[in-house]
């Protein structure tokens, strides 16, 4: 066998300031939202940072073989008070049912959606952690409602046609699947004044458990299929819509 | 200076320039120098021979004088002489043709109306300058304005026509008296020509026929005080809700540079625009930009005018009217993105409030999958890009984002091609990985559609990439599409206060005949086109080289209520679309013209992959003003593919709607509206000062004179001499010149003096 074959076929990684200082150079970078929130998980960083940076880097090696996205091969932290985070109109935010975000944090969230941002929300359980989050959204959105998106919602055909949404369990939850007694998923958004789609909220689910772990024989196909499928249509979605 | 001239030399100019010079005495010339070596000999040897006080040099100047004024002697004893053909009395015809166009009823400096040098000149038994003709020719005599009509007196004038058409009246009155022996026509006019058509097409035929032109300018050089509107451009169709910028012209004289009037734009039902415009130096035609936006659907008459002005000699030319039809259609815009970018999310967001604008996206997200987005139906675009003129020909306009060349059939590279050039419609070229240069757009049928010129691909295996400072050039500044909704004060601040894009396709240099936009700094220096455009064929293309505009809705340093990205996009694709054909398209050779005149109907007619369609009938269907309808078929010129045209004259006052509709085997090609106005014209009013320069150039042409009120009592005498017609030779004496009379007076005197300085008498 071609040795070749198992080269990195990724492009040089950028230090944070670098990439700062050249964004734009590619089309599409994958970003992670920094928030505040519980410190003990994602490594110490915050649940900000659960799955980081494994997640994020195998689903661009993925999601670039699905999709013709020119995107940077490596992930992209950045904080919610950060300016240069409307330099990337897609974000990724994930267990947010330990988020809470500081007043700074609040204004840059709401600023980046109104300006356009699109923002992808992920691995988050039960009502605990939902209230918590809808906690956070009222002081982001006071006004703004969360409702369902249904399955006739165009985000299901952007990219593949998705007719039922499936729970993703995490890596090794397999039989269980749920992290909650009688959680079922769900995915809901909040709309701007003129009902466009700002935020895409992934519930009872962990969609980047499935993006992680795809390459572990013992992850079902399913669920990791299904994670990549949900992925490629709201980027594309996000993307033009 | 003339009366000098005829004093010394007995005889005007004009009749040295027309007469061959001889000598009239019956001795050879030979025979004559010999006496005149004689003369001069016996001259040079009396002062050799009498030599007194007087040394070599005095006997040498007096020798010399002497020699002169016998070589004088001897010159009128040969009897010079002027042979000059001069017309025989009554044998010959004139053509008096006078203007009788409505500019005849103003009034020059002085007060004198123009029409009443008639009355003064041509009146038999009053005028000297009647009888002098009348003595010498026969007279003919025609009134002009667009055509020349035989008169038998003055009384058939009205100076009512609204046309000074001089080509069409000096072929006129050729042909009617290309039968007769002809002196000349006399010319009487302003010279204000309105007419189309080139003067040299009249003049040609009178030089081949040898007949002078005679003009007599009248009216005064300038009119002043006045202000003139003189042209405006507006376009003839618009999109509902599109801001336009009109260019103005206006001349001023004797108002004074730098002095401030108000242009109004208003049509019948409200003032559109008013706005302040910086009068230029006496008789320098100034440029003024003038905003106006069009809400209302439906077309109308939008009237420019200048308020009359304290003094003004002519206040009849200080408006113009323009009809628009502003359409309330949704444009079809197809935009093809070769890849998932974020331009797109932004670009549809912008303009999807505009109800006038159908963004249908093309967008490639794999290789072969395709996302449609606001298609008409199911199978708009179902196969991906157009492969078929039909197909991509129902759109107004295209946009292309970064996409390879390659993706691209070479059909399709030149069905783009034809898309500008052969259907007129708009093409976008956007910045990007894949565009451009980099996209390997050189070398392909469409790269000469681009304004912009593409170089080497630069930046290596990683790519070009810069940040640029985005700047309006000063066309920009005045260019509608990069206007961002701002006040004209405003404009540059609002650049100069958005966020730099970036670059990916390093571009610096545009083709001969684009225009540059936006420019750019790039972050390493030099500089970057941005937005430039160029007209290509039927149609337009752009480039905008930025591949992240949407940085300007997004940027952290733009305001959440900023519109400049909003206002970009909806002025830039309405840009696009603006002026797009379709394939009938009608124009009416004037939009306001007087009734009973006759104004040409013209209909392009293109089938739908536009090309030119000469077997169609082709039918206009004209409702008057009092709701009269009446058709009017259209004929195929032959002179032009796809052309028909048809002459009609209008009746009543009014506007008149004006429907053509083209049919081919009973299948309908397509159809358009144009219309007229019929109303009192002030045409004659605008450029009514004499036109000096033109009067002379034709009299020039054709070996004749330019005269004004104040010297045309020389015309008979000038057309006697001027050698056309029925002519006999004349010979003029010269010997008699008082100049030569005086010459000899002079050398006497001369020699006499010289001996009294020098003591020899």
């Amino acid at each position: 066998m071609d040795r070749s074959m198992f080269e990195d076929p990724r492009g040089p990684y950028l230090r944070p300031e670098e990439l700062k200082r050249t964004a734009g150079r590619f089309p599409f970078y994958w970003t992670r939202a920094m928030y505040s929130g519980n410190g003990y998980r994602g490594g110490g960083y915050g649940s900000w940072a659960v799955d980081f940076p494994k997640s994020d880097q195998q689903f661009l090696i993925v999601i670039k073989r699905l999709v013709r996205l020119n995107a940077y091969d490596w992930e992209n932290p950045v904080g919610l008070w950060d300016p240069d985070l409307r330099r990337f109109p897609l974000i990724y935010m994930l267990e947010v049912g330990g988020m809470y975000l500081t007043e700074e944090e609040v204004v840059g969230l709401r600023s980046y959606m109104e300006a356009g941002g699109f923002v992808i929300v992920d691995d988050f359980w039960g009502p605990r952690e939902w209230d918590n989050f809808l906690w956070n959204m009222r002081r982001v959105f006071p006004d703004k409602s969360i409702t369902d998106i249904d399955l006739d919602h165009p985000v299901y055909s952007a990219y593949y046609d998705i007719d039922e949404v499936i729970q993703v369990p995490a890596y090794g939850n397999y039989i269980q699947r749920t992290e909650c007694y009688g959680c079922y998923p769900e995915v809901k958004g909040i709309y701007d004044d003129d009902g466009q789609l700002m935020m895409m909220i992934n519930f009872n689910t962990d969609l980047g458990d499935a993006w992680e772990w795809a390459e572990q024989p013992s992850y079902p196909l399913e669920f990791s299929t299904y994670a990549y499928q949900m992925g490629a249509n709201m980027i594309v979605y996000a993307m033009t819509h | 200076m003339q009366g000098i001239f005829e004093f010394l030399f007995k005889y005007r100019p004009l009749v040295f320039e027309q007469a061959d010079f001889a000598f009239a005495a019956p001795m050879s010339f030979r025979t004559w120098l010999g006496i005149a070596g004689l003369i001069a000999a016996s001259a040079v040897a009396t002062y050799t021979i009498a030599r007194g006080k007087s040394t070599v040099a005095d006997r040498g100047v007096m020798a010399g004088l002497r020699v002169a004024l016998l070589a004088v002697l001897v010159f009128c004893l040969m009897q010079p002489a002027l042979t000059l053909s001069t017309v025989v009395p009554q044998q010959n015809f004139v053509g008096i043709l006078m203007d009788d166009s409505r500019s005849m009823q103003l009034a020059d400096d002085d007060g004198t109306v123009r029409s009443s040098f008639f009355a003064e000149a041509f009146t038999p038994e009053e005028s000297p300058l009647m009888q002098a003709l009348s003595e010498r020719f026969v007279l003919r005599f025609f009134r002009f304005s667009d055509i020349a009509r035989r008169v038998d007196g003055l009384g058939e004038m009205t100076f009512e026509g609204t046309h000074t058409n001089l080509a069409n009246a000096l072929d006129a009155a050729r042909s009617e008296l290309s039968g007769v022996p002809l002196s000349g026509l006399v010319m009487v006019t302003d010279g204000a020509d309105t007419g189309e058509r080139p003067l040299t097409e009249a003049i040609v035929p009178l030089q081949a026929a040898g007949v002078p032109v005679f003009t007599v300018g009248l009216g005064d050089d300038t009119l002043e005080p006045d202000i003139e509107l003189g042209r405006v451009d507006l376009p003839r169709t618009a999109l509902q809700g599109s801001t336009l910028m009109v260019d103005v012209v206006v001349t001023q004289n004797g108002f004074g540079r730098g002095s401030s009037v108000p242009v109004i734009v208003e049509d019948d039902t409200r003032i559109l625009s008013e706005q302040s415009l910086e009068l230029g130096p006496d008789g320098q035609p100034v440029v003024t930009r003038i905003g106006i936006e069009l809400q209302e659907p439906g077309a109308r008459r939008v009237r420019f005018r200048i308020p009359a002005q304290p003094g003004e000699r002519v206040d009849r030319n200080n408006a113009r009217n323009a009809w628009i039809d502003v359409v309330g259609e949704r444009e079809k815009i197809l935009y093809f993105e070769g890849e998932p970018r974020w331009e797109v999310k932004f670009m549809r967001r912008a303009v999807a409030t505009d109800e006038n604008l159908q963004l249908v996206l093309l967008q490639r997200t794999a290789e072969s999958k395709f996302l449609r987005l606001d298609v008409s139906d199911s199978t708009e675009l179902e196969f991906g890009f157009p492969t078929t003129r039909q197909e991509l020909y129902r759109y107004r306009a295209l946009v292309i984002g970064s996409v390879e060349a390659s993706f691209f059939t070479h059909d399709q590279l030149q069905m783009i091609a034809d898309f500008v050039s052969e259907r007129g419609g708009g093409l976008l070229f956007l910045g990007g990985l894949s565009a451009f240069a980099e996209g390997g757009w050189a070398g392909t049928p469409v790269e000469e559609v681009m304004p912009v010129v593409l170089g080497e691909p630069q930046g290596g295996e990683g790519g070009y990439f810069s940040e640029i400072d985005v700047t309006p050039t000063p066309a920009g500044l005045a260019h509608p599409a990069v206007q961002l909704d701002a006040e004209p004060e405003d404009l540059r601040d609002r650049w100069d206060a958005l966020p730099p894009l970036t670059i990916v396709n390093p571009l610096n240099q545009v083709r001969p005949g684009a225009t540059v936009l936006l420019t750019g700094t790039r972050s390493e220096g030099g500089e970057q086109v941005v937005l430039a455009y160029q007209r290509y064929g039927r149609g337009t293309s752009i480039a905008l080289t930025a591949q992240d505009t949407w940085l300007w809705q997004m940027h952290s340093d733009v305001s959440l209520e900023d519109q400049s990205h909003e206002s970009f996009w909806k002025q830039m694709l309405r840009w696009l679309v603006d002026g797009v054909p379709n394939p009938v398209v009608a124009t009416a050779a004037e939009e306001e013209i007087e009734p009973g005149e006759a104004v040409q109907l013209t209909a392009s007619v293109r089938d739908s992959t536009f090309l030119d369609v000469n077997d169609a009938t082709v039918v206009a269907t004209i409702t008057s003003p009092a709701g009269i309808v009446q058709e009017l078929p259209l004929e195929w010129t032959v002179e032009e593919d796809g052309e028909y045209a048809a002459p009609f004259r209008p009746s009543e006052l009014g506007d008149y709607e004006i429907r053509i509709d083209a049919q081919r085997l009973e299948a309908s090609l397509g159809s358009d509206v144009t219309y007229l106005h019929a109303a009192p014209s002030d045409r004659e009013f605008f450029g009514a000062a004499r036109r000096t320069q033109l009067l002379q150039r034709i009299a020039d042409d054709t070996g004749g004179q330019f005269y004004t009120r104040d010297d045309v009592s020389r015309l008979p005498e000038d057309i006697t001499i001027s050698g056309a017609g029925v002519t006999l030779v004349d010979e003029l004496d010269l010997w008699d010149m008082p100049a030569l009379f005086l010459l000899m007076l002079l050398l006497m005197g001369a020699e006499w003096g010289y001996r009294r300085i020098r003591g020899l008498v």
